[in-house]
């Protein structure tokens, strides 16, 4: 389970995350909305550790991640500008992130052929389509077969055949008892994935709850999401 | 993108060591192409400087008259610059396409991930420097290889230190630089414009730099009347090393936490 609470991250003039919590439960999907700018990322980047929190806590199976014995075998994280260094190859790319945490090199292919780039395991990142770049960062997740899942953006760049797969995956994932959490813009694919909703704004969460809750009174999640949010659709673009 | 795989168990296992986190590293350097071109460049550099020293069959012109390559020191040091590159590569490649969350999400602990990075990239740079050393040297020193003299054997050992403690320099300036490009062109620039620049209105501090340091160790200074001891030069290299190193440990660990 995650859980975060009070979670506040403030830099000189800016309060990028102010006083948050919310949990996502095992056994779940639960999506992470907001618009650009909100807070979603620097609540990932604290709940893995990857930056300090002002105030409060960000737990995964109540403990901070820095402290977890096993950290990819208890979460498996995609975050945007986490990824390889382009001139390695993507089987040499997972083969020591398992060697860090004691993962089988059998499990490097396992992974690889789950997400569909076992024949293209070989080739240097470099040349690899961002949708491929995708799903190795999707196979580095799910290395350590963790119990907790954490995806900014998981769909970004695959095609519907890809995007089909990660919404069944993580269906599938998450009905086994697993916890994920999901951070995506795309609001058909998270009205169809998830089965909770957190939509946070300027910072601040300004709903939550299932899916029903959340979109209790609008026609569609999208609606739901502008109509709380204060976002228009148009006029900017 | 094949079915979904049917959900498991997780299978018991031992806490992760700090071994697995020293094999993730070595698997991190071997595996940049990067690194291996260094070692090709280092090497074949130094065998060809080994060969024209030893035959002396090129002079370069000095204002005394043409001078033997065999005595000029920075010449002759150059591949070492070619060889720290994989040290630099080794820590600056943390800061390209955003491996370095990729390695605190599987290394939380930051004084774990840099004293694993730390030991493999020094013990790699140890090992790699006898094949990229070696063959050159004992082209440029057959006689005495031969002789099993003890001068040639400490002048070996000489090399060896110069190649590890400049490489845990540059290592060092990589975390600190948070790239691999500004160190290498720094530790490039230094030796072949800013030493020379410096030389002549500040020989008593210009012998204390890095390169100069390294030169003075190994009997190979470009102003003898100022140089340092090889002890000398030996202990002012160190210093170097352990400064860049320690500065980057604390810049690691309070940067990225």
């Amino acid at each position: 389970m995650i859980e975060i609470k009070g979670l506040s991250k403030h830099y000189r003039n800016n309060r990028a995350v102010d006083d948050i919590t919310f949990t996502a439960e095992p056994g779940h999907v639960t999506g992470f909305l907001g618009p650009n700018g909100a807070g979603k990322s620097s609540t990932l980047r604290i709940l893995l550790g990857l930056d300090a929190a002002t105030s409060g806590q960000a737990l995964i199976g109540g403990k901070r991640y820095r402290d977890l014995r096993h950290p990819l075998r208890t979460v498996g994280a995609l975050l945007d500008g986490a990824g390889p260094v382009p001139e390695r190859r993507a089987i040499d790319h997972l083969s020591w992130i398992a060697q860090s945490n004691r993962i089988s090199r059998g499990r490097v292919r396992e992974v690889l052929d789950l997400v569909g780039l076992g024949e293209a395991a070989r080739r240097r990142v470099k040349k690899y389509s961002l949708g491929m770049k995708q799903r190795l960062g999707i196979a580095a997740a799910l290395l350590g077969e963790p119990e907790v899942l954490i995806l900014d953006e998981p769909v970004n760049g695959l095609d519907p055949d890809g995007i089909r797969w990660v919404r069944t995956f993580l269906r599938d994932y998450a009905a086994a008892g697993r916890t994920v959490l999901l951070s995506s813009h795309l609001m058909t694919e998270m009205a169809g994935t998830a089965d909770a909703v957190v939509i946070i704004n300027r910072g601040r969460v300004v709903s939550q709850g299932s899916l029903a809750e959340v979109t209790a009174g609008h026609a569609t999640l999208e609606t739901a999401f502008f109509a709380l949010t204060g976002d228009r659709i148009g006029p900017r673009w | 993108m094949s079915a979904p795989a049917p959900t498991r168990k997780p299978r018991p296992v031992a806490a992760v060591r700090f071994g697995d986190i020293l094999a993730a590293e070595r698997i991190k350097i071997i595996t940049l192409p990067a690194a291996w071109f260094a070692m090709a460049v280092a090497s074949g550099a130094g065998t060809l400087l080994g060969i024209i020293a030893a035959t002396d069959a090129v002079r370069i012109a000095g204002p005394g008259g043409p001078i033997p390559v065999a005595r000029l020191g920075t010449l002759l040091l150059a591949p070492a610059y070619a060889f720290v590159s994989i040290a630099v590569f080794a820590a600056g490649s943390e800061y390209r396409g955003g491996q370095l969350r990729v390695s605190l999400a599987a290394a939380p602990d930051r004084n774990r991930l840099f004293a694993a990075k730390l030991t493999v990239s020094a013990t790699l740079s140890l090992v790699a420097s006898i094949p990229a050393v070696l063959p050159g040297y004992v082209l440029q020193h057959s006689a005495a290889v031969h002789a099993w003299e003890r001068g040639a054997f400490v002048g070996f050992l000489a090399l060896i230190a110069a190649y590890l403690l400049l490489s845990l320099i540059g290592h060092g300036f990589a975390v600190i630089a948070k790239s691999a490009i500004t160190p290498l062109a720094v530790l490039f620039i230094a030796p072949f414009l800013i030493s020379p620049a410096l030389r002549s209105i500040l020989p008593q501090v210009v012998r204390f730099l890095p390169h100069e340091a390294a030169l003075s160790l190994l009997k190979l200074p470009v102003d003898p009347a100022t140089a340092l001891g090889p002890r000398a030069g030996l202990l002012v290299l160190a210093a170097w090393a352990a400064a860049s190193v320690a500065a980057a440990w604390t810049v690691f660990v309070r940067a990225e936490s």
